[in-house]
């Protein structure tokens, strides 16, 4: 990131902020298809985990759009304060991630490692996003979105095939939403930054 | 197809959906296998749910995506939902469904190919050509927007290439491709990939044909490599032709026709018979057997190369012809035994010395360089020409042309004929040039020849008679006449006997004084120690004009004998530029002959070397 030098304090362009923060949100989400991939080949196959997957996500609380016609009528700020609550949303069971996956009896490294990774770039991102935020609206955003994650004691169930499946929505979820994250984000730039001409 | 009568009329199998695909993110489309139909008309039905609703949902069109297929628009379209998805087969006799699918768009994303793909050639900053390639990303993925991202990957390769180079290019719908080779044509591809998509099908393909590259560069240093080389051939030419160097000489020499041994071609334009005649040597001397047992036998001279009587030459023709190492061949005039006339009667005289004394085994030449350049007849036919020991009788004192003397070689064999002999002595002897040069006295008889001819005939007429020879003084007189330089008495009328050398004048004639003469005025001269043997064997030549004599074991003096030349006015000085003619002995007036307890006058003594 180049820092100019304006009004006594250095600042980081709008659209260096903006490149940043998709290069984080795409690394996330690649990271998390892969250890979700990693997972399910792993762990999830034969045991229907897909079927019961269903409306499962802490984050479906929010009301995010669902195709692209949805995506480009609604007001940047929104998608803004969207985009800050599910990442808010996701620090919490994030971390909770990282410490129960290594419980899984003979986790891969690679999960592991993953796990750990998405967790440290969410914080960065959401880094990122409240200096965007910051700069594109100084008072905030209002209305703070947020979902909280009540998906813990599943994680530690006794029962394995039932923790298994605790991970296995999770890893689904948290694959889902960082696609929505990015690809928010990238609209947000082309819209913002390039003027919808990307 | 042939169905068994029990298919016939059966439900239909089990559907099984193929595959569902997203070209942008907005729409799918799914496609399944048709089954069995048992024989009739099956229809396909295609049910979804939506993730989050209770409701299944037909599928809105079969057509659009081809046969066997479900197209859901962009209304129909949700991302981030999952998609529960079956296909139901009925026929008359029933139905079947497929298991459920489930299929999240947002992971099914494969774009169309790129479109548009478009190869121009452009030319650098530098002045190098470069291929352009653009392409458009397909027309329905909404990039603008950043909706859908894509990441493009190009191919390339010449026609006749096998492989493709693969190249990713990113979000960049252009590209510069380098490196390309002229006059090919080329092939290229692209395809895309939206961002957490599948890589779509390669575009079609697009051609190229480069131009074959004219560099006026490479032209221009051709044109100046050509002009520059022949502007530097025609420069040499020129400069050989002032020099008068015949090129065409240097590169085909030209066949050396036949040449006679000794027979110098320019001595003959010169109109130098005479030389040229004597170069020769003795030729064509027809051998009597009158000789064989009056002369004797073989004069062994110790074949070392370095030692070889060189006459001066003052042409230096006949040194030329002359190779030091080639001794079995070569006849030039001068070479020859370290005979003297004088010598060479007194040996006549003797009885013949055995030839075991001899050191060196094959005279082959000595003899007939002796007698000037001898031809190689007369060598070939006296191979083992003998010359007179001079072991016994050291060597008289005579001077000592400086002849060409060959690699002090003294045939081994029959004399064939003294007079011969005489006469290569006496050409040996020959200090002139031009005296050597006579050496053929059959060809060009000269007074020279005549009086060596006259001796050496005289000193077989003596010998005959045993008694002393007249010769000797004709010999003398001879001798005194050919040397003018020669001021000291030599040769007296005695019986062989050692001689020492006396000096060396200036033509390169040894002065060979007999030995009781040592104790003449030549005394003081003598300043070598342990002078009592003669017989001494030159080891070496050095500097072209000293003699390393070296006496035999017998001898306790010295081993080496060794005198610089000595410029004194008697009869000594060689001319300094005569040394260049390898005399034998660049004896000083003291100069004696060291006998090493050889029972013969080592020749090699007596011979120059010629280097």
């Amino acid at each position: 990131l180049i820092c100019s030098c304006q009004r006594r304090a250095c600042q980081v362009s709008l659209g260096d902020l903006f490149d940043r923060a998709v290069k984080l949100s795409h690394y996330i989400h690649s990271l998390s298809s892969e250890m979700f991939n990693e997972f399910d080949e792993r762990y999830a196959q034969g045991r229907g985990f897909i079927t019961k997957a269903i409306n499962s996500c802490h984050t479906s609380s929010l009301t995010t759009p669902e195709d692209k016609e949805q995506a480009q009528q609604i007001h940047h700020e929104d998608l803004l304060n969207l985009v800050m609550g599910v990442l808010n949303s996701w620090n919490d069971p994030l971390l909770h991630l990282v410490s129960e996956v290594q419980t899984i009896k003979e986790a891969p490294d690679t999960i592991l490692w993953k796990a750990v990774e998405i967790e440290e770039q969410n914080k960065r991102l959401l880094e990122g996003m409240e200096k965007i935020v910051g700069r594109l609206h100084p008072g905030g955003l209002g209305n703070e979105l947020y979902s909280r994650w009540s998906g813990l004691p599943s994680l530690q169930l006794p029962d394995e095939d039932s923790r298994l499946f605790a991970f296995y929505n999770l890893l689904h979820c948290l694959r889902r939403d960082s696609h929505k994250i990015d690809n928010y984000l990238k609209l947000l730039k082309c819209r913002l930054i390039h003027d919808s001409n990307c | 197809e042939k169905l068994g009568f029990m298919q016939y009329r059966q439900p239909p199998g089990k559907p099984e959906l193929i595959k569902c695909r997203s070209p942008e993110k907005e729409t799918f489309s799914c496609w399944w296998k048709p089954v069995s139909d048992g024989g009739l008309p099956t229809n396909y039905t295609l049910f979804y749910n939506n993730e989050g609703e209770e409701s299944f949902y037909e599928c809105p069109d079969y057509t659009t995506a081809g046969p066997n297929s479900c197209y859901f628009d962009k209304k129909h379209t949700s991302l981030w939902t999952i998609y529960n998805i079956t296909i139901k087969a009925t026929n008359e006799m029933g139905s079947n469904i497929s298991e459920p699918h489930y299929v999240d768009v947002t992971y099914i994303v494969q774009p169309n190919p790129p479109v548009n793909l478009s190869l121009a050639l452009n030319k650098h900053t530098d002045g190098k050509l470069y291929l352009l390639m653009n392409w458009s990303s397909p027309p329905l993925a909404d990039v603008r927007s950043g909706w859908l991202t894509l990441e493009y990957e190009l191919r390339l390769k010449p026609e006749e290439g096998e492989e493709w180079e693969t190249i990713f290019v990113g979000q960049r719908t252009k590209y510069k491709v380098f490196s390309l080779i002229p006059g090919e044509k080329y092939i290229a591809q692209v395809r895309c990939k939206s961002d957490h998509g599948e890589w779509s099908k390669w575009s079609s393909e697009s051609y190229i044909h480069l131009p074959k590259e004219f560099r006026l560069k490479d032209m221009m240093v051709w044109v100046f490599v050509a002009v520059l080389s022949s502007v530097i051939c025609l420069i040499m030419i020129w400069m050989m032709g002032l020099k008068g160097i015949n090129m065409v000489a240097c590169i085909l020499p030209p066949v050396p026709g036949p040449k006679i041994k000794g027979l110098d071609a320019h001595l003959l334009e010169a109109g130098k018979n005479e030389e040229l005649l004597s170069a020769l040597g003795c030729q064509g001397f027809p051998p009597t057997s009158d000789c064989e047992d009056l002369l004797v036998e073989f004069l062994e001279i110790d074949d070392s190369e370095d030692q070889q009587l060189m006459p001066n030459h003052e042409k230096g023709h006949p040194n030329k012809n002359l190779k030091s190492g080639n001794k079995e061949t070569d006849s030039d005039s001068g070479r020859g035994s370290c005979d003297s006339p004088s010598l060479l009667l007194e040996k006549c005289k003797e009885s013949r010395i055995p030839p075991a004394e001899f050191q060196t085994p094959d005279f082959s030449e000595t003899q007939v360089k002796a007698a000037g350049k001898s031809s190689q007849e007369t060598q070939n036919r006296d191979p083992e020409l003998k010359l007179p020991d001079f072991n016994s009788d050291g060597v008289k004192s005579s001077t000592w042309p400086g002849t060409q003397l060959a690699s002090s070689q003294i045939p081994k064999g029959s004399y064939h004929n003294i007079v011969e002999v005489c006469k290569v002595a006496f050409s040996a002897m020959n200090v002139n040039v031009s005296a050597i040069r006579m050496g053929n006295e059959e060809k060009h008889p000269s007074k020279y020849s005549k009086n060596i001819e006259t001796i050496c005939e005289g000193e077989m007429t003596q010998r005959r008679k045993g008694e002393s020879f007249h010769s000797k003084a004709k010999a003398d007189q001879a001798l005194q006449w050919l040397l003018p330089n020669e001021k000291s008495p030599f040769l007296s009328d005695k019986p062989m006997d050692y001689v020492e050398i006396h000096k060396v004048n200036q033509n390169g004639a040894l002065a060979v004084l007999p030995k009781q003469k040592e104790n003449s005025d030549k005394t003081e001269i003598y300043p070598i120690p342990g002078t009592t043997k003669e017989y001494a064997k030159v080891t070496r030549v050095v500097d072209n004009n000293v003699l390393v004599l070296m006496p035999e074991s017998r001898v306790q003096g010295m081993p080496v004998f060794q005198e610089p030349p000595k410029e004194s006015a008697q009869s000594l000085h060689q001319s300094q530029a005569e040394k260049n003619m390898s005399y034998c002995l660049t004896a000083p007036s003291e100069f004696r002959l060291q006998t090493g307890g050889l029972e013969y006058m080592d020749p090699n003594s007596f011979m120059c070397s010629f280097k």
